[in-house]
């Protein structure tokens, strides 16, 4: 009887210890590979952790340029410094934090691993902007000139595959008779901007005049490569970007973004720590609460725009939907073969 | 498929095969003299990064891809500078220091990228090429291997240097005493120390080279961790030819090839795995390397720190 008595008041102290916890996030950290200056992933990553933490009162910190290589000393210094969350913004990242929060009881959030949830421990939040990029594909088959698109991708992680199969579709759906040329520049080349130049100037060469690029660092290569080759036909060659929002940087090539905000997603994650929920649910991210959105840039023809902005409507109304893919083999088939949802 | 294989195409496909290979190339011959010498570079990859980075600020603050090219050559240079005083003046592991200086090079840079162009991620204007007559003329290869920028060529035509100097000169011998019987040189009055020293800087000069030809031409622009592994695939490279700098050119450009055969498998939309695909430059080669060069070999004191008289 003695011994029930201890197990159940240690049950309680346990429970009364986790609740006093889940409720007492005072601060979070984001891990990204990259400085958050990239006007891509890992800006949108730091700039949502900011923007999170401001909404919900939580101290940030930030860890950004640590690179591709063994994240674990960080995300435990991170740990021992007693944040209350420590957000993964890599895919190369998957393995190592949730190693890192078994050890030190510390909650992680990965991406592109929609089967780790742990709860109380591992969430996930493998986002997918493939509705704003259907909306892209859409737009790439109105204003291509040589009935050619370019996808160029720096690695095939979930959630650029489901972007690039949402692309595809959305050319298909607007024009069938447009080819889509697709090149991926290496397993993990998300800093190789050769690479995405050198990538992006065969697929130009391949008859592409419209291309939607998906890179981080090396997107900066495939704009370099947009905006020093012509198209086969002599003419301008126009980019999509996803992500972030690079006008600041555009030299009159830059056609539209895919345009993502993770904020929603932060606060979801917080909020769901203080109400002991955390790990045990995916996030996402969509057209209906503007977390993705297409960005209107300068170059954009208005009544091109002013079309996609009736899909946009449609899609957000039911009426168009679109599926997100996220099989890389999949993906790769639906370049030569793709049907109109 | 057959309507996707036009001269633009095929020619970029070469193109991109070149400019692929040339870093590779630049980073192979530097490790291979750095290794006849007895010294295993492992900073290579720092090397590359930091004539990536300096070699882009210079072109882009001078407008001049000369001093880019210079620039580069310091920057990887000044990175070997450290290398040589470490581990050839004072005996440390040259695996460990050499990884060590390379994680070293890719958090300063980021670092310093960060500051300068983290907000405007400046490009460069495209490379002026220099045409050879006649030759550039020619359908599909003219453009892609005879209508390029001068470092190009001049980058090919280290391979013959290398070989001159390895094959016909004192400086050759002297080289390969270092790497070989480093006692031997010793005893026949030339300094062991000061010649490994001359060829790991002379490395980080070919090295920066090839990273700011990366940046500069490759990209157009320079951007944190870049090299992603191009100085561990030059050390491959060095390790496969034994020492001849003719197979580092024929791994170099089999690698570019493979690299742009990639490509064009993806873009011909053939559906089998990436990975797969991507194993072919890696996997060729090896292959290739490993059946025509096996009858060459290693310098006996590679990796070893010389110190007179030790046993």
């Amino acid at each position: 009887m003695t011994g029930l008595k201890l197990s159940v008041s240690a049950i309680a102290l346990a429970l009364s210890f986790g609740a006093v916890n889940a409720a007492d996030v005072k601060s979070i950290a984001v891990l990204t590979p990259e400085q958050g200056t990239d006007f891509g992933w890992n800006q949108q990553g730091v700039d949502a952790a900011k923007a999170a933490g401001e909404k919900t009162g939580v101290e940030v910190v930030v860890a950004e340029g640590l690179g591709y290589g063994d994240v674990r000393p960080t995300l435990r210094e991170l740990a021992a410094d007693g944040v209350g969350l420590m957000i993964a913004h890599a895919s190369g990242y998957n393995t190592a934090a949730p190693e890192i929060a078994e050890e030190t009881k510390v909650p992680v959030a990965i991406v592109d691993t929609p089967t780790g949830l742990k709860p109380g421990l591992v969430a996930d939040y493998t986002l997918s902007g493939h509705e704003g990029a259907y909306l892209a594909g859409r737009l790439a088959a109105k204003v291509t000139r040589t009935g050619t698109v370019g996808v160029v991708v720096s690695g095939e992680p979930p959630s650029w595959n489901s972007q690039s199969a949402g692309f595809a579709e959305g050319v298909k759906a607007e024009n069938p008779n447009v080819k889509i040329r697709y090149a991926v520049i290496g397993p993990a080349a998300y800093a190789d901007a050769a690479g995405g130049k050198r990538v992006t100037e065969s697929v130009i060469a391949a008859g592409a005049d419209v291309i939607f690029g998906q890179g981080n660092g090396s997107s900066f290569g495939m704009l370099q490569a947009v905006e020093t080759t012509p198209a086969t036909d002599g003419g301008k060659v126009w980019f999509i970007d996803v992500i972030g929002d690079k006008s600041s940087l555009d030299k009159g090539n830059l056609l539209t973004s895919v345009v993502w905000d993770m904020t929603p997603v932060y606060v979801a994650m917080i909020e769901d720590l203080k109400a002991d929920t955390f790990g045990t649910k995916s996030y996402a991210i969509g057209l209906a609460d503007g977390s993705v959105k297409l960005l209107e840039t300068k170059n954009l023809p208005a009544d091109k725009w002013a079309e996609v902005m009736a899909l946009k409507d449609e899609m957000i109304a039911g009426k168009i939907t679109v599926t997100p893919e996220f099989d890389a083999a999949k993906v790769r088939a639906m370049m030569t073969d793709v049907a109109a949802p | 498929m057959q309507g996707l294989l036009t001269d633009a195409f095929l020619t970029s496909l070469v193109f991109g095969a070149i400019s692929a290979g040339i870093p590779l190339l630049l980073a192979g011959l530097g490790e291979q003299l750095s290794e006849k010498a007895g010294v295993l570079n492992i900073g290579i990859e720092g090397m590359m990064l930091a004539g990536a980075y300096v070699g882009f600020v210079a072109a882009f603050y001078s407008s001049s891809l000369w001093l880019g090219f210079a620039g580069g050559a310091a920057g990887g240079a000044a990175v070997a500078l450290v290398m040589a005083l470490l581990c050839v003046r004072h005996g440390l592991n040259q695996i460990v220091v050499g990884i060590a200086l390379t994680l070293g090079v890719e958090g300063l840079t980021a670092l310093l990228h960060h500051f300068q162009f983290g907000r405007t991620y400046p490009r460069l204007d495209a490379a002026t090429s220099l045409p050879i007559p006649v030759l550039s003329e020619l359908p599909i290869l003219g453009p892609a291997l005879f209508d390029r920028h001068p470092i190009v060529y001049g980058a090919i035509a280290m391979v013959a240097v290398m070989a001159f100097v390895y094959r016909r000169t004192n400086l050759g011998l002297d080289l390969q005493a270092a790497g070989d019987q480093p006692a031997a040189l010793d005893v026949a009055g030339v300094d062991v120390v000061t010649t490994r020293t001359a060829a790991v800087i002379a490395t980080g000069v070919m090295a920066g080279v090839g990273g700011a030809f990366m940046a500069n031409i490759g990209a157009g622009l320079f951007i944190p961790f870049m090299t992603g592994g191009a100085g561990f695939i030059g050390i491959v490279l060095a390790m496969l030819a034994r020492g001849r700098p003719l197979w580092v050119l024929a791994g170099a450009l089999i690698f570019g090839a493979c690299l742009s055969m990639t490509t064009a498998l993806q873009v011909a939309g053939v559906n089998i795995p990436t990975d797969v695909i991507q194993m072919l430059p890696f996997a060729a080669v090896m292959a290739v390397l490993v059946i025509f060069g096996r009858r060459a070999s290693l310098p006996a004191a590679l990796g070893l720190p010389y110190v007179r008289g030790a046993r």
